[in-house]
C-alpha cells in the first residue's frame, strides 16, 4: 500500500513540475504585460496582474504608435489570420490533388514525379531562402499574399500524410465504384472526400498553427510594415527594444507575444481531438 | 502490395500539376539558383559575376566563423534533441501513469506546441534581461556568474533551454500516444514477468517505443537545425562573438545582412548535402535496429 | 438644341483644362527609417510634394540598414529598382564599387543645373561617401558622430567637476565614480565608436590604398599597437569595474546609462533627443576622449549613418526629379528641420550657421556637439573607410571584442585574428571586381 503511494505521489509531483515548467514562462508573460513600463523598469517581472490591462492591449491592438510606426497590432491580427488560414486551405487543396494521383493512378511518370515531391520533405525553406527571396522578387510578389503563402506550400508533407490515409482505404471501395462507372473525378468528390472529412479538419488545424508561426520567410519578403504579421511583430519590437533611444516598453512586448500566441494555442486546445489525432496518424 | 488503381493518361497529371508546378517554381528553381551562385564570385548587384570553381566552398569550409557554427549546430542539435526527447518521455511515461487528472496535465503539457520558435525566444529573452529579468537574477543569485550577453556557456545555456522547452511538447504528445498504443496485453504479461516497474519500462517498453523514438529524432533534428532560427534571432543574435551561430543563421546573415551571395549560397550547399547525409545516416543504420 | 450642344462643349472645355495635362511624376524612395524618424522623413516628402507640381516622392520603409540594402540589392537584379535608396556606411563600398549602380550626386546634380560644390559640406561629413578624388557619390543624409554623455548628478556625488577629455583623465576619475557606486563607463559600437572614429580621431590609418579609397585591394590595418594599447586598457577597465559591457545591443548599453548603472555613456550625436526624454537627470555632452599619448591635437571624427544614392537604369526626366528633390533636401531650411526633429548633424555649413544664427544652439547647446567635433581639423585618415564585406568585418570584430572582454581570447591572438579573417573577406571581396 505504501508503496503504490510514494510512486502515485511522485508521478503527480513530477507531473506538476513539469507542467509549471511549461506554462509559467507564458503565466508571467502575460502578468508582466498588465503593468506599467515604469513598473517592470523598477521591478522586474511580475508574477501577479496588474492594473494596466486595458490599456496596454488597446495600445498594442489599436493604436498606430503602439508597436510600430504604421501599423496596428489588429491590422498584424489580420495578416497572421489571413497566412494561417490560406495556407491551410491551400495546403489541404494541393496535397490532397497530389496524393490522390499518386495513390489512386498509374502514370508514366509516377515514380519521378513522387520522389521529387519527396525531396522537398529534405530540405526546408531555410536552406534556398535567398534564391527563394530573389525569384519571388523578380516576379513581383514581394509585400503579396500570393507570394508570401504559395512558396510555402512547396513542401511535401501535407501529401505524405494523405498518401498515409489513402493507402490506409481498403481497396474494395475503389472496385466497388469501378463497377458503377464511376470517373475518377466522382469517385474523389463523393467517396474519397467525405471520408477524409475528420484528417482534413486535422490537417486544417496543423496547417494553420504552421502557417500562423512561420517566421524566417514572412520577415524576409514582407518588406512594408503594413504587410508584418504577429510573429513578425515579434521581432521588429525586438529590434526596437535593442536599439534603445527611448522607455523600454516591455509590457508591450510581452503583450505582443501574448497575441501572437493566443489564436494557434486556442485553436490547438479547442480540437485537441482531431489535432493530435492528425499529428499522431500522419506519423510516416 | 497489389494497388487497384484508375489506368487514365492526363487525370493523375492534371491532379498532381499543381504541386508540382510549385515545387517547380518555388523549390527546385531556387535550390538550382543557390547551386549556380555557388560558383560564382559576384557583386551584390549582380553587375559583374565571374566562375570561380571551388572558391566560395573552399573559403567557406576554412572560414573559423563556419567552423565555429558547423561545432554549435552539432552540441546545440544533439543537446536540444536528448533534452527534450528525455523531459518529454518521463512526462508521457507519468502522465500515461496516473488516473486522475490525466487529461488535464496532457492538455496543459502539450499546449506550447502552438507557440512560434519566435514569440518563445523573446519571452526567454526578456527572462534572462540583465535589467528585469527574474532568471537572469535567479541564476546570478545562487553563485553562478551568468551573463549570457558576455559568456558564450551561458548563451548557449538560454539558447538550448528556450529550444528545449518549447520542444518538449510536440515530444510528449507522440511519447503519451505511443504509450497508448502499446496493447493492454502487452502491458498485463510484462507486469507478470517483471516486477519493478522501472525495469519493465527500459527491457519492454522502451524498445516498443522504438519507431516513434526514431521519428522523433528525425524531427528534433530538423527543428534544432532549422526552425531555432527564430529563436536566435530573437534572443542572442548569434552572439557573443558568433558563438550561438548556427549554420543556417549563418547562411542568412551573410546572405542578408552582408550581401554575400556566393558565400551564402555555398553555405546552403554544404548545408543541404549535410541535410541529405544526416536523413540517409539516420534511415540506413538507425532505422535497421528499430523492429516493427 | 444647338444651345445644348454649345453648352456640352463648353463644360467639357472647362473641364479639360481643369484637369491636370501630365500626371505627377513618381519618385520611390526606400529608407531604414523606422519610428520617430520616419516620420520627420514623410513630412518632409509631404512637403516636398505640395512644393511643387512636377515630381512626387514617395518614402517607404523597408526595416533596418541591412535589410533596405537587401531589398534594395534584389530590386536592383530583378530590375525593380527604386529611384533613391538610402545605404549605410558600411555598405558604402558594396554600392559605390558596383559598376554603374548609381549617378554620383556630384554628376546627377550638375548635370541638372543645380550647383554643386562639395567644400559646402561640412569637414566630416564631406568625405565619406566620396570616392578618392573627393567627388561625392551619395548625398549624405542622416549623419551623425560618436559623443561622451555623462551624468552630471553622478559626477557631483563622485567629486568629478569636468568630463574626461582624454582617456587619461578618464583613468584618473573612474576610481571616483566607482567610489560613489557607479560602473564609470559604457558605450554602444565596438565598431563604429571604440575602432572605426578611433582611428580618426587619431589619425590613424586604418586600412591600405588610403583607408581603402583607392582601391579594393586592401588589407586591414586594425591590428595595430595603439588599438592593442587601448583595447587591453577596455578589459583592464572591465576587470576593474570602470567599464560596462551590457552586450552588443546598442540599446542595452544605453539603458544603463539611463538607468543609472553607468556615468557615462559613448553613444551617437543623435541620442540626446531620446535621452531627454527618458532620463531623470541632468546630463551633459562632450567630445570622444582621446589619449594624449597618441596624439596631442586630436582630429575630426567621421560620420556614421547613411546617405541616400541615386539608382541608375531611370529615365532622364526622372533624374531631373530626383537631382530638384536632393536640392530640396539639402536646402538650409530643410536640413535645419530634420536637424531640429531628429538630432542628425546638418551637413552643410550653411545650414549649421542659419541653425546658430537661430539661437537654435543657446537653448540646446548638447545639439552643437556633434557638429563641432566633425568641424574639428581634419587628418589625414579622418574622412571615412571604404571597405567591401564591411558588415561581415564587423561581425568579426564583435567577435574578437566578445572574445576579449569574456577573458577567452589575448588582445594580441584576438586582434591577429581580426586582421586575417577580415583580410580574407577583404580579398573575396576585391576578387569579385577583378
Amino acid at each position: 500500500m505504501k508503496n503504490i503511494n510514494w510512486r502515485l505521489a511522485s508521478n503527480h509531483l513530477i507531473l506538476l513540475i513539469g507542467v509549471l515548467f511549461m506554462s509559467l514562462p507564458v503565466w508571467v508573460a502575460f502578468a508582466t504585460s498588465t503593468h506599467t513600463a515604469e513598473t517592470i523598469l523598477r521591478e522586474g517581472l511580475q508574477f501577479w496582474p496588474g492594473s494596466n490591462f486595458i490599456e496596454t492591449y488597446r495600445e498594442v491592438m489599436f493604436e498606430e504608435a503602439g508597436v510600430m510606426k504604421s501599423v496596428l497590432g489588429i491590422t498584424m491580427l489580420k495578416n497572421s489570420l489571413i497566412l494561417g488560414i490560406g495556407f491551410a486551405v491551400g495546403k489541404v487543396i494541393i496535397s490532397m490533388l497530389a496524393a490522390y494521383a499518386i495513390v489512386y493512378f498509374r502514370f508514366r511518370l509516377a515514380t519521378p514525379l513522387f520522389w521529387i515531391i519527396f525531396l522537398t520533405l529534405l530540405l526546408p525553406l531555410e536552406v534556398r531562402i535567398i534564391p527563394s527571396y530573389e525569384i519571388v522578387a523578380g516576379l513581383g510578389l514581394l509585400d503579396t499574399n500570393f507570394g508570401l503563402i504559395v512558396p510555402l506550400i512547396a513542401s511535401a508533407t501535407g501529401t505524405f500524410y494523405f498518401r498515409q490515409f489513402f493507402k490506409s482505404i481498403p481497396d474494395e471501395l475503389l472496385e466497388a465504384a469501378r463497377l458503377d462507372g464511376a470517373s475518377p473525378w466522382r469517385f474523389f468528390v463523393d467517396m474519397l472526400i467525405p471520408l477524409s472529412k475528420t484528417m482534413i479538419a486535422a490537417i486544417l488545424i496543423i496547417m494553420f498553427v504552421v502557417g500562423w508561426n512561420q517566421y524566417l520567410w514572412p520577415l524576409i519578403m514582407t518588406t512594408k510594415e503594413e504587410n508584418y504579421t504577429l510573429v513578425i511583430g515579434i521581432k521588429q519590437i525586438y529590434q526596437i527594444l535593442s536599439e534603445g533611444g527611448e522607455l523600454p516598453q516591455y509590457q508591450k512586448a510581452f503583450a505582443l507575444t501574448i497575441m501572437a500566441t493566443l489564436p494557434p494555442v486556442l485553436v490547438v486546445l479547442f480540437f485537441q481531438n482531431w489535432f493530435v489525432k492528425g499529428l499522431v496518424e500522419s506519423e510516416k | 502490395m497489389k494497388r487497384v488503381q484508375f489506368e487514365h493518361s492526363t487525370i493523375p497529371y492534371l491532379f498532381i500539376a499543381p504541386q508540382i508546378a510549385i515545387i517547380a517554381i518555388f523549390f527546385i528553381w531556387p535550390a538550382g539558383q543557390a547551386i549556380h551562385q555557388s560558383f560564382l564570385l559576384e557583386d551584390a548587384f549582380g553587375l559583374s559575376s565571374q566562375f570561380v570553381w571551388f572558391r566560395n566552398y573552399v573559403d567557406t569550409i576554412g572560414d573559423a566563423a563556419w567552423i565555429q557554427a558547423a561545432w554549435f549546430t552539432t552540441i546545440f542539435s544533439a543537446l536540444v534533441t536528448f533534452l527534450s526527447l528525455g523531459i518529454a518521455l518521463l512526462l508521457a511515461v507519468k502522465a500515461n501513469e496516473v488516473i486522475r487528472g490525466a487529461s488535464t496535465y496532457k492538455t496543459t503539457l502539450m499546449w506550447a506546441y502552438a507557440i512560434a520558435p519566435p514569440v518563445a525566444g523573446l519571452m526567454g529573452n526578456l527572462m534572462f534581461h540583465p535589467l528585469i529579468g527574474d532568471l537572469y537574477k535567479f541564476f546570478n543569485a545562487i553563485g553562478w556568474e551568468f551573463n549570457h550577453k558576455l559568456d558564450s556557456f551561458d548563451a548557449g545555456f538560454v539558447v538550448v533551454l528556450i529550444a528545449v522547452w518549447k520542444q518538449v511538447s510536440v515530444n510528449f504528445i507522440f511519447f503519451l500516444s505511443g504509450l497508448q498504443g502499446i496493447s493492454k496485453a502487452v502491458n498485463e504479461a510484462a507486469m507478470m514477468d517483471c516486477k519493478s516497474p522501472t525495469r519493465r519500462f527500459w527491457t519492454i517498453t522502451f524498445p516498443l517505443l522504438a519507431p516513434t523514438t526514431f521519428f522523433l529524432m528525425v524531427i528534433n533534428i530538423t527543428y534544432a537545425f532549422f526552425e531555432t532560427f527564430g529563436i536566435i534571432d530573437t534572443t542572442t543574435g548569434g552572439a557573443p562573438g558568433g558563438s550561438t551561430n548556427t549554420l543556417v543563421y549563418k547562411v542568412f546573415q551573410d546572405g542578408f545582412r552582408g550581401a554575400d551571395l556566393g558565400g551564402s549560397s555555398a553555405q546552403s550547399v554544404v548545408l543541404m548535402i549535410i541535410v541529405l547525409a544526416l536523413t540517409i545516416i539516420q534511415f540506413r543504420f538507425i532505422e535497421r535496429k528499430v523492429h516493427y | 438644341m444647338k444651345k445644348l450642344i454649345m453648352k456640352t462643349i463648353l463644360a467639357a472645355g472647362i473641364a479639360a483644362i481643369a484637369m491636370p495635362v501630365t500626371a505627377k511624376t513618381e519618385l520611390q524612395w526606400w529608407h531604414a527609417m523606422g519610428g520617430r524618424l520616419g516620420e520627420v522623413v514623410d513630412e518632409i516628402a509631404t512637403n516636398y510634394n505640395a512644393s511643387q507640381s512636377e515630381y512626387e516622392i514617395i518614402p517607404t520603409y523597408k526595416g533596418g540598414y541591412e535589410d533596405t540594402m537587401t531589398a534594395g540589392i534584389a530590386a536592383f537584379r530583378a530590375k525593380q529598382q527604386p529611384h533613391v535608396l538610402q545605404i549605410f556606411d558600411a555598405g558604402a563600398a558594396t554600392i559605390i564599387n558596383a559598376p554603374g549602380a548609381t549617378i554620383p550626386v556630384a554628376d546627377l546634380m550638375a548635370e541638372h543645373g543645380k550647383g554643386f560644390n562639395s567644400n559646402d559640406y561640412i569637414e566630416g561629413v564631406r568625405n565619406f561617401y566620396a570616392d578618392s578624388a573627393g567627388k561625392m557619390i551619395g548625398m549624405p543624409f542622416n549623419s551623425s558622430t560618436p559623443l561622451l554623455y555623462y551624468n552630471k548628478d553622478a559626477f557631483a556625488a563622485a567629486g568629478v567637476t569636468n568630463p574626461p577629455a582624454t582617456w587619461e583623465e578618464f583613468e584618473a576619475i573612474a576610481p571616483k565614480l566607482k567610489a560613489a557606486g557607479y560602473t564609470a563607463l559604457a558605450q554602444s559600437h565596438s565598431p563604429w565608436i571604440l575602432s572605426e572614429n578611433f582611428h580618426s580621431r587619431h589619425n590613424i590609418q586604418l586600412s591600405t590604398g588610403n583607408n581603402g579609397y583607392d582601391s579594393t585591394d586592401v588589407k586591414i590595418l586594425y591590428n595595430n599597437d595603439h588599438m592593442k594599447m587601448h583595447w587591453g586598457k577596455m578589459k583592464e577597465w572591465l576587470d576593474a569595474g570602470h567599464y560596462g559591457f551590457f552586450g552588443r545591443a546598442w540599446g542595452d548599453n544605453q539603458d544603463a546609462f539611463v538607468q543609472k548603472k553607468v556615468a557615462m555613456w559613448m553613444g551617437s550625436s543623435g541620442s540626446f533627443g531620446g535621452l531627454k526624454k527618458s532620463t531623470d537627470f541632468e546630463f551633459g555632452t562632450t567630445f570622444l576622449p582621446y589619449w594624449k599619448s597618441i596624439i596631442d591635437e586630436p582630429k575630426s571624427t567621421f560620420i556614421g549613418g547613411a546617405a541616400l544614392f541615386a539608382m541608375s537604369g531611370k529615365s532622364d526626366a526622372e533624374y531631373k526629379g530626383v537631382a530638384d528633390f536632393f536640392a530640396y533636401m539639402t536646402n538650409n531650411e530643410n536640413q535645419v528641420f530634420w536637424h531640429k526633429e531628429t538630432g542628425y548633424v546638418p551637413i552643410t555649413t550653411a545650414a549649421y550657421e542659419m541653425a546658430k544664427a537661430e539661437g537654435y544652439y543657446n537653448e540646446s547647446p548638447d545639439a552643437e556637439i556633434g557638429i563641432l567635433q566633425l568641424s574639428q581639423p581634419g587628418g589625414e585618415w579622418t574622412k571615412g573607410y571604404r571597405l567591401g564585406y564591411y558588415v561581415q568585418i564587423r561581425e568579426v570584430m564583435y567577435k574578437k571584442y566578445d572574445d576579449i572582454f569574456s577573458g577567452k581570447s589575448s588582445v594580441e591572438k584576438a586582434f591577429s585574428e581580426m586582421e586575417s579573417e577580415s583580410n580574407a573577406l577583404l580579398e573575396r571581396f576585391a576578387a569579385t571586381y577583378k
